[in-house]
């Protein structure tokens, strides 16, 4: 007998499954819609197709502009956190040390605090740092992109560490102990062995790493001065109802393009890891 | 490759391996601890006064601690309405995505990734876009209100204005935001559950519902447990989701912190309430500790 369900039990599971995936994507979907809605205000009847909201938005330079800033913070922070990532998964995975368990705490440890507590915290650390440049030495470096990467750079790390530990905890031993009988130093057995077999937990980390930054509101509302990045700009829009319409807009080719990016980056992962997979026994 | 077991390199032993070791740490743990750990110190010191906005006001005290923890404070009170609110939402959200992931672990074939990543896909968008899509949904003239109106349910002038600006709105907007993620770390535990230990419980004559309840439920606890906890966290410390859509009933904890830093500036009662609300999170780990295996929170 099918242990894990019965006939009934299955269709009901599955008639469960179904409600969660329209309760989850009925909202995007009705957003979607309203894109394409010929209405100054976002209401029922629909009254006809126009793409005019689209076209607004591609004239809105200040809304380009913040999808700019965004762009960049998130490119810069998220080479920065897979960097880093790669050095901590491989101190966690392969190095053996005093105080690993710490460190390993240290860092994974954004995963469990709030970011509303970690944006103030960032916001002090900037204030008391000019505070002190200030009276030392008359400059100081105030708000902006580069604290909005710092940011954001500590709360992917995490990510590209769980990310990157799978994968490297799979990634056999003996390849490398067998570059280095070969002769290979260590910094040419990582380069030439480890990191290509890490590829495409790399190319996972970044892509989340980046999506992540792009998103963030919460730390950014507090460390980026004057600097709009796309999400704030999108949060300050949400008060003003004559931009809701083009706000839409923008945001469901934003939507569209994330749910492209994640499918096609998690689809190309998990063949390129089945080719690595089969390979060694070949 | 399973069951290739990494082992530290017997071989990198050394001053030189340690001295490797020490520059694959400094990178990372300084990062961490510059930018992350010494902030944190440093709300800590403005929490208690040591360090203040204005230079003549520094002087150790604890009044803004007094004001928070003795007597009648309204900061524990919109504390403990927050706890009760995303304990609420916390709940919901993972007795929504049990059956869920339990169907794609444990009934569901060849699909389930497809499927699970259908589930987790919204997680990985827009977050302000999916509280904003509620509260066009929502609002007094949003679509849910024009449809009733437009269908003959309610009349031009009376739409339900509890659907947006409420308690109830945020709830459930935070339970919308959250299902997809806690999907994950239940589907994983319920994954690589033993098949064997199941069929032994039905061929010694358990039901299915005996077999659920006294061996697959004790066993995925664990995943339970870490959904909990990583949806507890964020939406306890929430600010972004009330401003929008909670109105002055849906106010939480994280808004009265947001708000000593934004539009008033007491950032010693600021410090206070955010040392407090870590102080609170810390306390919810040391005592679900043994869920909160951070290994159970992979990524997609």
């Amino acid at each position: 007998m099918q242990v894990t369900a019965s006939g009934g039990g299955r269709r009901a599971l599955l008639a469960f499954f179904g409600t969660l995936v329209l309760f989850l994507y009925a909202p995007l979907a009705i957003l979607t819609l309203f894109s394409f809605n010929d209405n100054r205000f976002v209401v029922f009847p629909i009254q006809g197709f126009t793409l005019r909201w689209y076209e607004a938005f591609l004239n809105n330079s200040d809304l380009i502009e913040a999808l700019k800033t965004s762009g960049i913070v998130a490119a810069i922070s998220s080479v920065f956190a897979v960097a880093l990532g790669v050095l901590g998964s491989y101190l966690i995975v392969r190095r053996r040390f005093r105080g690993k368990g710490a460190v390993t705490g240290l860092l994974l440890a954004p995963l469990v605090i709030p970011y509303l507590v970690f944006g103030i915290s960032l916001l002090v650390l900037f204030r008391a740092v000019d505070d002190f440049l200030k009276d030392a030495l008359g400059v100081y470096f105030g708000l902006g992109i580069h604290s909005i990467v710092i940011g954001h750079v500590v709360v992917s790390l995490p990510y590209a560490i769980l990310t990157i530990v799978p994968r490297l905890e799979r990634v056999s031993i003996s390849l490398e102990e067998a570059a280095r009988d070969l002769g290979a130093g260590a910094a040419q057995t990582f380069r030439r062995v480890t990191l290509p077999l890490l590829a495409p937990a790399v190319v996972s980390a970044y892509l989340i790493a980046f999506t992540l930054s792009f998103d963030e509101y919460a730390i950014a509302s507090f460390v980026a001065g004057r600097q709009e990045t796309y999400p704030i700009f999108l949060y300050s829009s949400l008060r003003t109802r004559a931009a809701l319409p083009q706000m839409i807009a923008v945001s469901v080719i934003v939507l569209f393009l994330s749910l492209l990016l994640i499918v096609g980056t998690e689809v190309g992962r998990w063949r390129y890891e089945r080719r690595l997979e089969a390979a060694p026994s070949a | 490759m399973a069951g290739t077991v990494a082992e530290p390199l017997d071989t990198e032993r050394g001053p030189r391996a340690w001295a490797a070791t020490l520059g694959l740490l400094s990178g990372p743990v300084l990062w961490m601890l510059v930018f992350f750990l010494v902030p944190i110190v440093i709300v800590a010191a403005y929490s208690v006064g040591v360090l203040s906005l204005f230079p003549t006001d520094v002087g150790f005290n604890l009044s803004d601690w007094k004001l928070l923890l003795v007597g009648d404070s309204v900061y524990m009170s919109l504390f403990w309405k927050s706890v009760r609110m995303s304990l609420t939402v916390s709940v919901v959200v993972v007795v929504l995505a049990y059956p869920v992931a339990y169907f794609l672990a444990l009934v569901v074939g060849k699909r389930r990734y497809v499927l699970l990543l259908l589930i987790i896909a919204p997680f990985l968008t827009s977050y302000l876009l999916r509280v904003f899509a509620w509260k066009v949904i929502l609002g007094d003239e949003g679509i849910l209100n024009s449809f009733l109106v437009t269908a003959g349910l309610r009349g031009p002038d009376d739409p339900l204005h509890w659907l947006l600006y409420s308690q109830f709105t945020v709830i459930l907007v935070l339970i919308y935001v959250w299902v997809p993620f806690v999907a994950l770390p239940i589907f994983v535990v319920l994954e690589s559950l033993d098949h064997s230990v199941l069929e032994a419980a039905t061929d010694l004559g358990a039901s299915r519902w005996g077999a659920f309840w006294r061996v697959t439920f004790p066993l995925s606890l664990r995943g339970i447990g870490a959904a909990f906890v990583f949806v507890f966290i964020p939406t306890i410390g929430e600010f972004v989701t009330p401003s929008l859509v909670g109105g002055p009933s849906g106010f939480m904890f994280g808004n009265a912190i947001a708000g000593q830093f934004t539009q008033g500036i007491d950032w010693q009662k600021g410090s206070v309430l955010s040392i407090f609300l870590l102080f609170a999170v810390l306390l919810l780990i040391s005592m679900m500790g043994r869920f909160v295996q951070l290994r159970n929170v992979r990524v997609a």
